[in-house]
Formats: C-alpha cells, sequence, structure tokens
C-alpha cells in the first residue's frame, strides 16, 4: 500500500481520497482536479444493515433512464457498448483466475451465477453459454433493457428453451434489495446461493456502494466469489473515461460515467477487510483499453483506471 | 456414413433439438423445421475435413454439433485404394506445419505411409538464362524440426485419411452425395428469433440452420455467394498439366534425399515433384494451347516434351509446341545438340501413366474478408492462389487450424461462435499473411514469363544473389518448410 494513500477508517465512513495520491500517471498534474466533482467518495451512508427490499433500493433512477436509451444499441458490437463487448472475454479469464485460487479448493463444474445488473446481457449469455455452468439468474431494475436482454437471448437456442425459462439463463426485472435471498442451506439440502455474484461495471453506478455490496454479499454461498470490475477515481480516469471517451472520441455515451461515484481498488479492499473475516484476500487485475487493439491486462492499472476485483467468501 | 452419425448435442439445447427433429419428422414435405447445428460446413474436402476433425479432436469443442455437406459420396472416398504402382494425378505439398497440425489432429497416421514422399531439395532455375538456385540444407543449417521442405502427398490420400479420422471420432452428421440447392436465412417463430441464422436447403430436402456456416467449398463458393462477399483477382490464362510420370531411377539421391525441380519457362514454371520409387508428379503451367497440345499428345510424345521442358531451350520447346506429333524424334535429335548437367535436371522420364493427363485453369482469386455474420470462408473459398510454390493446400491448413483455435477462444469464453466479433480474430490472423503469399506467388509468375528485356538479366541476377548467400537463402529454405520463421 502506498505510504501516500490515506487509509479509509472505518467502512462505512466516507472515504477521503484525493486523487492527486492515487496514481502515480497523475503525478504530472498535481493539485489539479475537475473542479465540478467532489473530491471524496461515500462508500456508504448511514448504516443500514436490515433491508427491507419494497422500501430501499441502491438504483439510481437517472442511471435507470440513462442506459434505457442505449437499449437499442446494446447489441451492436461496433456501437457504444462495443468496449464492453471486448472486455466480456477478460470477464471469464478473471473468474477462472479466482475459482481456481479458491481456498479451500471448489467446485468448478455445475456452478450457479448471480448476475447483477446484467443490462443486455453481455455477460450473462456469455455465462449461459459455457459447459460448465448451471444457471445464470440475471437482474436488471431497466424493463427496456431487460426486453432487449429478452428479445436477443431468443436468437440463441441454447440460451432460452422453449420460451419458458427451462434454459440455463433467466432474466429478473428486479433490483438486490427486492430479490428474494436464499434461505441458508441447512445440512444435507442443497445451497441455494450463487457459486458466482457478478457486478461488472456496476458499483461505479450506485449510489450507496457499501450498503450495497452488503446486500449483494448475502448472495454469494460460502466458499463462492463476488467479482466485479469498476474503475478508479483518479485523474487519469477522468480524463479517460469522461474527458476522452465520451467528450473527445464519443465511443462511449455521453453521461454514461459520473467520475465521483468511481471507487478505487484500496477502498474496495478496505471494505472487504472490514467485515469480520467474511471474506478472503481479493484477487485484483488491473486492465487498459488501446483504442484499436481492445483490452490488455497491465499489471499495476488497478490503482489508474479499470480493474477486476475478485473476493472469495470465506465465512 | 451412417457410422458418422451423432446422436445427441450439448451446444444447441438438446431438448430444443430434439423436439424440433421430432416436428420434422412429422412433417418431412411440409414446412419443415431445420435441423439446428453449432458448425455446417459446406465442402468435404482437405479444409472442410480437417477443420471438422480439428473441432471434434479438441475436448473444448467436442460438444458442438457439426454437420458436413457434400457432393460426392464420401464412402467412395474413403475406400479409395490404388495399387503401389499408381498414383492420382491431383498431388498436393503438405509443408512440415501442415503435417504437424494433421498429427494433432489425429489425422496423420491415417495416411497411407507409403504413398507420400517427403523430399529435402528444391533445385529452381530460370529457364531463359539459366541461373540457379539450389535450396539444399548447408552443413549446420539444417533445422533441429529435421531437413523436409515438404511431403509429396495424392490429395485423396488426405482427404480419405482425414475421413477415416472424423469415423473414429464420430459426432458428425454427414449429408454426402447432397446437393446445395439455396441458402437463405432462418425464420422467426414464438420461442426463437433465427432470422440471422443461415438454413441450407439440401437437395434432399432436409434444412441445416447454422449457428457458424462454414464455406469450404472450394473457388466457386455458394457461401460466399450468400455472404455477399466478393472475390477479386484475375486469371492467369495459363493452364496447370498435371501428369503422374515414372522416371528412369530413384532420383539422384538414390532415394535417401528426394529433389523437387522447377524450371521457369516463359510460358510458365514447370514442377516435377517427387513420390515414392521411380515416380513424380508433374505441374506444367503454359499457355491453353500449349496445355491442348500437350494432351493430344501419345504417351511417347508427351514424355519427350516432359524431358525437353526440363533441359531444352525456351526456342527449340516453342518449336515443339507447334508439331502435332513426331516430338519423341525433335527432342533426341536437339537433346545431342544441347549440353546441360545430368545431375542438375530431374532424371529422365519414361513412362505416363494412362489417364493421368489433365488440366486446370490458372487464377488469383481473394475474397474481400474471411468472415460475415454467421458465415467463415477458409481454403479456396476465401482464395486461389498460383501453384508454382506448391502452397495452396498448406494455406487452407493454415485457415483451418486459425479458425479452429479461434472457435476454441469463442467457446471457452461463452461467445456465441457465429457472430463476426467472435470471427475476426481468424480474419485478422489469417488475411494479411495469405494476401502476402498470393501477391509473391503472382509476382513470381510475372516475372518469370518474361522472355527477353531488361527484366531478364535483373531477375537472374536476383536468383544468383539469393543463392550465394547462404543465410537468406536457409531463410527462404525454412520458409517453404513452414519451419516458424515467418517472412510472410
Amino acid at each position: 500500500m502506498r505510504p501516500s494513500l490515506r487509509h479509509v477508517t472505518k467502512s462505512l465512513r466516507p472515504a477521503r481520497l484525493s486523487c492527486r495520491t492515487s496514481a502515480a500517471a497523475t503525478q504530472a498534474i498535481p493539485d489539479l482536479q475537475p473542479s465540478h466533482h467532489p473530491s471524496t467518495r461515500k462508500l456508504s451512508t448511514t448504516p443500514t444493515r436490515q433491508h427491507t427490499p419494497s422500501s430501499s433500493s441502491s438504483v439510481n433512477e437517472t442511471e435507470v433512464s440513462h442506459f434505457s436509451a442505449l437499449a437499442s444499441s446494446w447489441w451492436d458490437p461496433y456501437g457504444p457498448s462495443k468496449p464492453l463487448h471486448l472486455m466480456n472475454p477478460l470477464r471469464h479469464d478473471f473468474i477462472q483466475t479466482c475459482l481456481s485460487s479458491s481456498n479451500p479448493p471448489q467446485k468448478t463444474t455445475n456452478l450457479r451465477y448471480l448476475d447483477v445488473g446484467c443490462g443486455g446481457g453481455i455477460f450473462a449469455e456469455s455465462a449461459a453459454r459455457l459447459p460448465s455452468t448451471a444457471s445464470v439468474t440475471a437482474i436488471d431494475p431497466s424493463p427496456a433493457i431487460l426486453a432487449v436482454a429478452r428479445a436477443h437471448a431468443r436468437r440463441d437456442p441454447s440460451l432460452v428453451c422453449g420460451g419458458g425459462g427451462s434454459g440455463k439463463l433467466v432474466y429478473l426485472n428486479e433490483t438486490i434489495e427486492s430479490l428474494a435471498l436464499p434461505e441458508e442451506a441447512a445440512p444435507g439440502e442443497e445451497e441455494q446461493r450463487y457459486d458466482v455474484v457478478s457486478l461488472f461495471e456496476v458499483v461505479e453506478h450506485v449510489d450507496y456502494p457499501a450498503a450495497f455490496l452488503d446486500r449483494v454479499g448475502e448472495f454469494v454461498r460460502p466458499g463462492g466469489w463476488l467479482v466485479l470490475s469498476t474503475i478508479a477515481r483518479t485523474w487519469t480516469s477522468w480524463v479517460t473515461t469522461n474527458l476522452v471517451a465520451e467528450d473527445i472520441l464519443g465511443v462511449v455515451p455521453k453521461g454514461t460515467h459520473d467520475w465521483a461515484k468511481y471507487v478505487n481498488e484500496a477502498e474496495l479492499r478496505e471494505y472487504f477487510a472490514q467485515k469480520g473475516g467474511m471474506w478472503g484476500t481479493p484477487t485484483v487485475r488491473g486492465v487498459v483499453y488501446v483504442p484499436g487493439l481492445g483490452w490488455r491486462e497491465v499489471r499495476g492499472s488497478e490503482k489508474v483506471g479499470n480493474y477486476f476485483f475478485g473476493v472469495q467468501r470465506v465465512g | 456414413m451412417d457410422g458418422l452419425f451423432r446422436r445427441g448435442g450439448a451446444y444447441v439445447c438438446r431438448r430444443c433439438t430434439q423436439s424440433l427433429q421430432k416436428q420434422q419428422r412429422r412433417a418431412y414435405s411440409a414446412a419443415a423445421q431445420p435441423y439446428l447445428y453449432d458448425v455446417v460446413c459446406v465442402g468435404g474436402g482437405p479444409a472442410g475435413l480437417s477443420l471438422l476433425t480439428a473441432l471434434r479432436t479438441n475436448p473444448v469443442t467436442a460438444h458442438l454439433r457439426v454437420a458436413l455437406v457434400e457432393a460426392q459420396d464420401l464412402a467412395k472416398i474413403k475406400s479409395w485404394k490404388l495399387p503401389p504402382d499408381r498414383f492420382s494425378n491431383r498431388c498436393s505439398s503438405l509443408t512440415p506445419s501442415s503435417a504437424l497440425f494433421l498429427d494433432q489432429i489425429g489425422a496423420w497416421k491415417h495416411l497411407e505411409r507409403d504413398r507420400f514422399q517427403a523430399y529435402q531439395e528444391m533445385q529452381v532455375w530460370d529457364g531463359v538464362t539459366g541461373a540457379r538456385i539450389e535450396f539444399d540444407w548447408a552443413p549446420g543449417s539444417a533445422p533441429a524440426a529435421g531437413t523436409t521442405i515438404a511431403y509429396m502427398n495424392e490429395n485423396l490420400n488426405l482427404t480419405s485419411g482425414l475421413l477415416k479420422r472424423l469415423e473414429e471420432l464420430g459426432g458428425v452428421s454427414v449429408f454426402d452425395n447432397a446437393r446445395v440447392e439455396r441458402i437463405a436465412y432462418g425464420e422467426e417463430t414464438e420461442e426463437l428469433d433465427l432470422r440471422e441464422w443461415p438454413v441450407v436447403h439440401l437437395s434432399g430436402g432436409q434444412q441445416l440452420s447454422a449457428r457458424l456456416l462454414v464455406g469450404a467449398d472450394g473457388a466457386n463458393s455458394p457461401v460466399r455467394s450468400f455472404a455477399g462477399i466478393e472475390a477479386r483477382g484475375w486469371d492467369y490464362n495459363r493452364h496447370g498439366v498435371v501428369a503422374t510420370l515414372e522416371l528412369e531411377g530413384e532420383g539422384w539421391g538414390r532415394g535417401l534425399t528426394k529433389i523437387a525441380y522447377q524450371r521457369f519457362l516463359p510460358t510458365g514454371p514447370v514442377a516435377m515433384l517427387p513420390l515414392p520409387g521411380n515416380y513424380s508428379t508433374l505441374v506444367w503451367s503454359t499457355t491453353p494451347s500449349n496445355a491442348s497440345l500437350l494432351k493430344s499428345l501419345s504417351a511417347k510424345d508427351f514424355i519427350a516434351m516432359v524431358n525437353a521442358a526440363f533441359r531444352l531451350s525456351p526456342t527449340d520447346l516453342a518449336y515443339m509446341h507447334t508439331q502435332e506429333s513426331g516430338q519423341a524424334e525433335e527432342y533426341s535429335w536437339r537433346l545431342e545438340h544441347t549440353p546441360f548437367d545430368h545431375q542438375a535436371v530431374p532424371q529422365t522420364v519414361v513412362g505416363v501413366q494412362e489417364g493421368s493427363i489433365a488440366s486446370f485453369p490458372l487464377k488469383l482469386r481473394h475474397a474481400d474478408t474471411y468472415v460475415a455474420e454467421r458465415v467463415a470462408l477458409v481454403g479456396d473459398a476465401a482464395h486461389t492462389i498460383h501453384p508454382l510454390a506448391g502452397q495452396g493446400l498448406n494455406q487452407g491448413q493454415g485457415d483451418v487450424q486459425s479458425l479452429a483455435k479461434t472457435i476454441e477462444y469463442a467457446v471457452s469464453h461463452g461467445q456465441d461462435i457465429g457472430v463476426t466479433m467472435s470471427l475476426e480474430p481468424y480474419v485478422s490472423e489469417r488475411y494479411a499473411a495469405n494476401h502476402v503469399l498470393l501477391g509473391v506467388c503472382d509476382k513470381l509468375h510475372k516475372l518469370y514469363s518474361v522472355g527477353s528485356g531488361p527484366l531478364v538479366p535483373l531477375r537472374s541476377l536476383g536468383l544468383t544473389a539469393v543463392n550465394a548467400l547462404g543465410p537468406l537463402k536457409s531463410l527462404l529454405m525454412n520458409q517453404a518448410a513452414g519451419n516458424g520463421i515467418r517472412v510472410f
């Protein structure tokens, strides 16, 4: 851990992190911050340990309407979602890395996935196609995007069987708060919680990530993995994802990213470490998008921009 | 080929397929529901068969439901057999990298070992100036992988071996003796939206829906036409005359080392490539009128023309092409007045196998791309090359190896193997490489088609210089042998 990084004290307190201290790449432009963005990131607000699914939600309505508007282009691999399409194989590589590092070793076949914030289903479809997958439950708060996801899945007979949901892939218009939490399995009973719970490009769109992650974590079976990808809140990421990608190049639709909501890898580490032994040591991998080449894994880049983060539930 | 049929499938949901197949059986002639496949390969030549073999051999892709469509009777090809003193006139060179790939997919051991011939040297020279390049391994320059430049092999030996391997593997739905009537897109039903899935309609009435439709269906590929992919290029106004030849001996290496010979004549290159024992195969690229004359000659006169092609001057040869017959006498007279090094040309041809003389037009074609949504092209459907470097079949094997790897990656990452995005690595790996090789062979052909003028001494200078430069020659030989140094 870099000495300059100010430590997050308690997980539920706002993390005070200056972007200036976050990455080597930002040192060339010290003391500069985008003036219209706050420099701190709340990992959560007030502690809300008890979720009443109907009354609280992690979902931000502006975010939902933004992505609903993108619904029609979600599956155009040369459209605005191209970086997501290109990133998808790396998600599987990362999950494989996590699963194979399980301690103690866990099953690697007949896996049950929960994909939270599935969008048009780029990851959910691909997970459902893997022979090692038993089922994929994919949820998203936007009905418009789910309509796109369901329509797209009908193009692949291996995903949807008979249209009655008897295939491996099930889409639900739910939030993590409204989704029924499976009961803890009694001895001898089949585990109903999930082997892999995924949050790909989701936490940066959530208002109160700590409360959100608290809830998500409950869906992971002991021994299973919570995997996510997101973007570090640094000067570099503001320049690349907001300024360049959205405003200049336009490879990402304008308004997709709210830089202030980005979550740093150290903040996530801190969050999971504070959970009283519920989670193991995180696995982190930084990736960099090179226009024309796609995504490349770059060691250490998790401090700067996009990164994968996986953590095994041990308790 | 009933033995090849498989029952279950996994990648396409088994229940869907079974229910659709039941419907198909119920209403066969009416608006039947198509069979669903992950891969439908049109064309059972070396490229198509290698692709299916690679997919069935790899545990990652072995669960894919695959189908093969072929116009010919595959049972006949599989049981193909010729006596040891007879060879098919359609032979191709297989580079060591192609041979390695065929070994990896378990097909090499199914080839008849005594019917293909490795060669270790190449002799290439300019028919006008006599400038020569000898591709032999200098002491110490031989690669660890072996000194074999390539294997000469009958195409039927390869396809027959691949079919035997596929039968051993099982799990391929084979539709042979089947003509592709048309290819159209699928339909949308309440449950499924197959409007982007190609459906192959066969002459027997069957309909095969393809997640990925592979065109291994040759230079006039119907799959390529369906995908709307243009193939551009030109005809050389040359024909390749092939024949199976019998020589006076096993070659100057007494059977221990075998040599391939190629002489560039102004009308095109003539090549003699070693087969087992005293046999060799001929590929003579020449004008269409010369080709039809060669095919019309008696065996005796044809043999004289082939011997002349490697020995006499282009002027002598041009004259002999004007004779309707009597080339044998003309040749023995002219030979007496032509000095040449016996050991620098192939041994004298003494016989030609009856019925083995044939010809085909030479052309260059390159498809604009190799993939479209749910379509991929391999082998001759993607490119047709001048045969002077013996690279045609090897390019197809390279395509197949790359496409099989691309499909493996897509399957192991949960991608739909039919979408363009999944197929793009195949195009980026193969297109430029094939294009350069097509261009190099094209330029070589054009360079040596010139009988006089300033180009002639220049090109001879080029050959002589290459011959003198050991390291460059080793590099070229490694390239020809596919030993991994990628110049192209």
